[in-house]
């Protein structure tokens, strides 16, 4: 079966890739464009590392066919990521040392990032809900909280 | 052997068109979550794959009493388009805010048990699934005689799940999903109950568990119990023994049958109890 072209805005930018049938969203992103800060985790839909937004909507990149959202606006933790320094979630990680050993933050980022799109200002039952499909094996939950909490404070006094 | 073919069907008439032309060949999937992780895994090796999720089927609509529910509705959308509470509680209990984005309602009637927390509550909501074929037109299945088995369905090879109606309940619902922990968690024991009571005496009861047996089930030897009956305390204690008696639990990484049998005449007694209260 021949490849066919697929075409969707990327962080802003208009991208093509030319895939195998039912390539996923994540290889795409990690193999062929070369964008490794979506990770690749259980490949499972069950860790949440892989986690993008589409068109705004957390999305898990490792279950979803490419082909299935052309033309359509995917945002990576690059798409947030400025030229110089760090987004605000970023750094509210950061400070409140919710990165161990980072394989997590990637998804959490996003996933927060959605959240606080939402609704800027979440109870810590709000973000525990929220992150209820992006699993940590290594920081502990409480740092992430603690963290998602900042970055919501930090977004709205900016 | 590598993926040969992926097709996005542009409406139901597509698929089934495609269906019709490559038969039981082609593995249909609408939000992936249980067909991708088989495929990335390789334990699923299909050569053609439809995905239905542009198949103009997320559609929510109410109709004379009804609701009527297009089969690739995400969970989340359903969550946002209805407020049936057993529907929202149902939808708040299954995977993650992603897997809700992605996850289907027609999906969850093809996961195998411990997953298919939403069709146990459609189940107990007495739920009609509408399948539709090229050749034969549209039929009528109740969601109680779709399920025939452990993966198994009344589905036949040329049919797609197109919609699922709902009737509006007439009684009180209760829905508890009880797991090892308290979000994106298999089930150990799933109790959805609607129960219509008229002059002190239930007049209709349809108590459908999941995580203890091969599919979503209704306890009907229970539900035999409880009608015609008060619902009070020694009614719910008779009814909750006997879903526990006549359920079919299994044993996985999540709980032996031994528990899942013990926890269901717990929770179908909890389930009853809130809505005597």
């Amino acid at each position: 079966m021949a490849s066919r072209i697929v075409a969707f805005n990327l962080n802003g930018r208009d991208v093509e890739v030319m895939v195998k049938p039912l390539t996923t969203l994540q290889t795409v992103l990690r193999e062929h464009l070369h964008l490794t800060a979506t990770k690749s985790g259980c490949r499972q839909g069950g860790c949440g590392t892989c986690t993008v937004l589409v068109n705004g909507e957390p999305m898990l990149s490792c279950l979803l066919p490419v082909e299935d959202i052309a033309g359509q606006q995917v945002v990576t933790l690059e798409g947030i990521t400025p030229v110089e320094g760090l987004h605000p979630i970023q750094q509210a990680f950061f400070d409140n040392y919710a990165i161990q050993c980072g394989y997590c933050s990637p998804g959490m980022i996003m996933i927060i990032k959605a959240l606080l799109d939402r609704n800027p200002n979440p109870t810590r039952q709000e973000v525990m809900d929220a992150i209820a499909g992006n699993v940590c094996r290594c920081t502990g939950y409480e740092s992430i909280l603690r963290a998602a909490e900042d970055a919501a404070r930090r977004l709205q006094s900016a | 052997m590598a993926i040969q073919d992926y097709f996005l069907p542009k409406s139901l008439e597509q698929a089934l068109d495609l269906l019709t032309e490559h038969g039981p060949a082609l593995l249909v999937m609408a939000g992936g979550t249980i067909a991708m992780p088989l495929i990335n895994d390789g334990i699923s090796m299909p050569e053609k794959v439809m995905g239905l999720r542009h198949a103009g089927l997320n559609t929510v609509r109410r109709q004379n009493g009804t609701l009527v529910v297009g089969a690739t509705t995400t969970l989340t959308q359903l969550a946002q388009q209805t407020d049936i509470p057993m529907l929202q509680e149902a939808v708040r209990h299954i995977g993650g805010w992603q897997i809700r984005n992605m996850g289907t309602v027609g999906g969850n009637l093809f996961a195998p048990p411990p997953a298919g927390d939403l069709a146990v509550a459609l189940l107990a909501l007495d739920a009609t699934v509408v399948l539709a074929s090229k050749q034969r037109g549209r039929r009528t299945v109740p969601l109680a005689e779709f399920f025939t088995g452990f993966m198994t369905t009344a589905l036949a090879p040329d049919e797609l799940v197109a919609e699922l109606h709902i009737p509006l309940p007439r009684g009180k619902t209760s829905y508890i999903k009880y797991a090892r922990k308290h979000a994106n968690t298999p089930a150990i024991v799933t109790v959805a109950a609607h129960v219509l009571t008229e002059a002190g005496k239930v007049v209709d009861a349809r108590l459908a568990l999941n995580a203890v047996g091969p599919h979503p089930i209704r306890a009907r030897r229970a539900e035999q119990l409880l009608l015609g009956a008060p619902l009070n305390a020694e009614t719910i204690a008779g009814a909750a023994k006997e879903a526990a008696a006549e359920c079919e639990p299994f044993t996985d990484a999540i709980a032996t049958d031994w528990y899942r049998r013990r926890m269901t005449e717990v929770f179908v007694r909890r389930a009853l109890e809130r809505i005597a209260e």
